[in-house]
């Protein structure tokens, strides 16, 4: 990507040799991006990242068409962007049903299915949870869907190469992608709308990208991120097979060494680089200071280590006390990952609870060590 | 400022906290702030001698500055008298750690309110009391008998579409979330039956932690049911199924939602 920032500068909307070269490279990484995911060149449309896709694909969506009806189902569980995009388009007078997921997080699609009503045009659902891992029935939704007029908007960007996408063989309508999910430049992301499926622009201007997303494009990113997704399809299923033996050792070795110790998500619809962990009586940002301490990164759920104050709303939408979330704890594994990783949170990790517990008026030593 | 962004001497307080435990005997008196629900809870006990704080323990589920203020406050403290203790306050504790994170400096700097709650136990001639829950008393010591699902809202409009109320199949519950409430031996039966066909079981009862052995309820601690006292159901919600149920935290008096996929009220 570093020629396209300085040596071949062309703007593509420009007809001189400069800009008809950056032209051929965003064409080529649009088919390469197209690729990655089973799509057509002409279905993919570079944004901003992953919260200007979902912006466009569900309000681009819905106010493209509202002569079809004016409702649109989430899942609890969906990220936060998600839920925000929601409830702002419920502020435009459209109206938003809610789908509960199970205690592992799953959207029930009989559950989805009654809440369809005449009036739903959209359902959007992500393919999975980037927080706790687990992945959704998306080919299920889809099928269930399928002949209803309703479209299926997926926000895949936990899911990319990490579990296999393919449009043809799943059929949503809309598809969010990132580049930053793929070790790409981050600032860049894709919408993939199938061919037929109309929505309308959410950001007037000078028409790129078939008028559905205006500026100009951020050719180096774009060429970064095909070329991440190029590297990601070739190397997915040797690191789907690495990183799930990783995250398996881990998760039978911290419900087998702590005690009062629960898995979140699901035991096996599961993204392979997740582990979520609960610990009874122990809250979670103190144990990503005790972890950063011995040199390891972690997440939680809990509200304490949050901007908003407020826990993790999809460990609260797996029906999870707001105490249990505090006490929360994730792991992910990437492309730098070594089994070593795991060796050092198995042995740092029990005498880190052990300790906070120690502390915590609400643990009880006469119930468990 | 990331709330992770704590001083050194924050991090030191919360590596090696100084005055862990628990104090016990006539001379002590025991403080307590916070709430799990929100993410904190803390004891603090202080030994009482000629006016004076001789000794000072703390206990704290929280964050890190949670731990950090409780270890400060207690080194602050230790060898003042009622009077100058009582003048400490969180701003002091805070200044003491080299300050804390703005976000931080409310919600997880209460250490000095538990102190302070402490040495009005020991004022009001509470000492040598275990630490209670405070606003215990308009909480019925039993849970009488009850009308049955009448009572809590939407739970007869969902009565059969996940409100149930008899445990006539119990393998209809398998893998649900199942909520139970609390009516009295029966109900905890009911539940510890449960825990063999769902791992999620949660038993909502609106009196204390029971410490007797021979409360029905007491069974309930060495199981898998997860167990919310001092609590009510006050409705059930969902669109044609059960979703939710929305409980009252009496102990707070705040109310929060659960998501749930069954509730099981016995009549």
């Amino acid at each position: 990507m570093r020629p396209w920032f300085t040596e071949r500068y062309g703007n593509p909307s420009s007809l001189h040799l400069d800009g008809d070269e950056a032209t051929a490279a965003l064409e080529s990484s649009r088919e390469k991006v197209a690729r990655f995911i089973g799509a057509g060149s002409e279905e993919i449309i570079f944004t901003s990242g992953a919260t200007e896709s979902n912006n466009l694909a569900v309000i681009g969506y819905v106010t493209g068409n509202r002569r079809k009806g004016d409702h649109v189902v989430i899942a609890e569980s969906e990220h936060i962007s998600i839920h925000n995009i929601a409830k702002h388009i419920e502020k435009q007078g459209f109206k938003v049903s809610r789908v509960g997921v199970d205690q592992y997080g799953r959207v029930s699609v009989d559950k989805l299915r009654r809440k369809i009503t005449d009036a739903t045009i959209l359902v959007s659902i992500g393919w999975a949870s980037s927080e706790i891992g687990t992945i959704q029935p998306i080919r299920e939704i889809a099928e269930a869907l399928r002949g209803k007029g309703i479209a299926l908007h997926s926000d895949a960007v936990a899911a990319l190469g990490l579990a296999p996408i393919d449009v043809g063989a799943v059929p949503v309508d809309l598809l969010t992608l990132s580049s930053n999910d793929i070790y790409g430049p981050k600032g860049l992301g894709a919408l993939y709308i199938r061919k037929n499926v109309h929505i309308a622009p959410i950001m007037p201007g000078g028409g790129q990208e078939r008028g559905l997303r205006s500026g100009g494009e951020a050719i180096p990113a774009i060429v970064g991120m095909a070329a991440a997704a190029e590297i990601m399809t070739s190397e997915m299923p040797a690191e789907v097979a690495r990183l799930a033996q990783y995250r398996d050792r881990l998760i039978e070795g911290v419900l087998d060494r702590i005690p009062r110790t629960y898995l979140n998500g699901h035991p096996r619809e599961r993204l392979p680089n997740n582990a979520h962990f609960r610990f009874d009586a122990v809250e979670g940002e103190s144990l990503l200071l005790s972890l950063k301490d011995k040199g390891i990164a972690a997440s939680t759920g809990s509200a304490c280590s949050s901007k908003t104050l407020e826990p993790s709303h999809t460990l609260i939408a797996c029906g999870l006390l707001h105490e249990e979330a505090h006490g929360s704890l994730e792991f992910t594994f990437g492309r730098w990952s070594k089994p070593e990783d795991t060796d050092r949170v198995l042995e740092a990790l029990p005498g880190i609870v052990a300790r906070l517990r120690a502390l915590s008026p609400l643990y009880d030593k006469e119930v468990a060590p | 400022m990331k709330s992770t962004t704590y001083s050194e001497k924050t991090l030191d307080h919360f590596r090696n906290p100084r005055n862990v435990g628990t104090l016990e005997g006539p001379d002590v008196a025991v403080g307590k702030v916070g709430n799990p629900v929100c993410g904190d809870l803390m004891y603090m006990y202080i030994r009482v001698k000629d006016d004076r704080i001789a000794d000072i323990r703390f206990q704290t589920f929280g964050c890190g500055s949670a731990v950090a203020t409780s270890s400060m406050t207690t080194e602050l403290v230790k060898g003042m008298t009622l009077n100058e203790a009582m003048k400490v306050t969180r701003g002091d504790v805070a200044d003491a750690l080299d300050g804390l994170p703005p976000i931080k400096m409310h919600c997880s700097n209460l250490a000095a309110d538990a102190l302070h709650d402490a040495i009005k136990a020991w004022r009001e001639g509470r000492a040598g009391e275990k630490p209670a829950p405070p606003k215990t008393s308009d909480i019925p010591a039993t849970c009488g008998p009850e009308t049955g699902p009448s009572d809590i809202e939407g739970a007869d409009t969902l009565l059969g579409k996940g409100v149930h109320d008899g445990l006539a199949d119990p393998s209809a519950f398998a893998d649900k979330r199942v909520l139970v409430v609390d009516r009295g031996k029966p109900s905890v039966d009911a539940a510890l039956e449960l825990t063999k066909h769902t791992g999620r079981v949660i038993f909502l009862s609106p009196t204390v932690e029971p410490s007797s052995k021979d409360d029905p309820r007491t069974p309930l601690k060495r199981s898998d049911v997860k167990v919310i006292y001092e609590a009510r159901p006050i409705a059930v919600l969902g669109e044609g199924e059960v979703e939710k149920v929305r409980v009252h935290d009496l102990r707070e008096d705040e109310e929060y939602e659960l998501f749930i996929d069954a509730v099981l009220i016995l009549a």
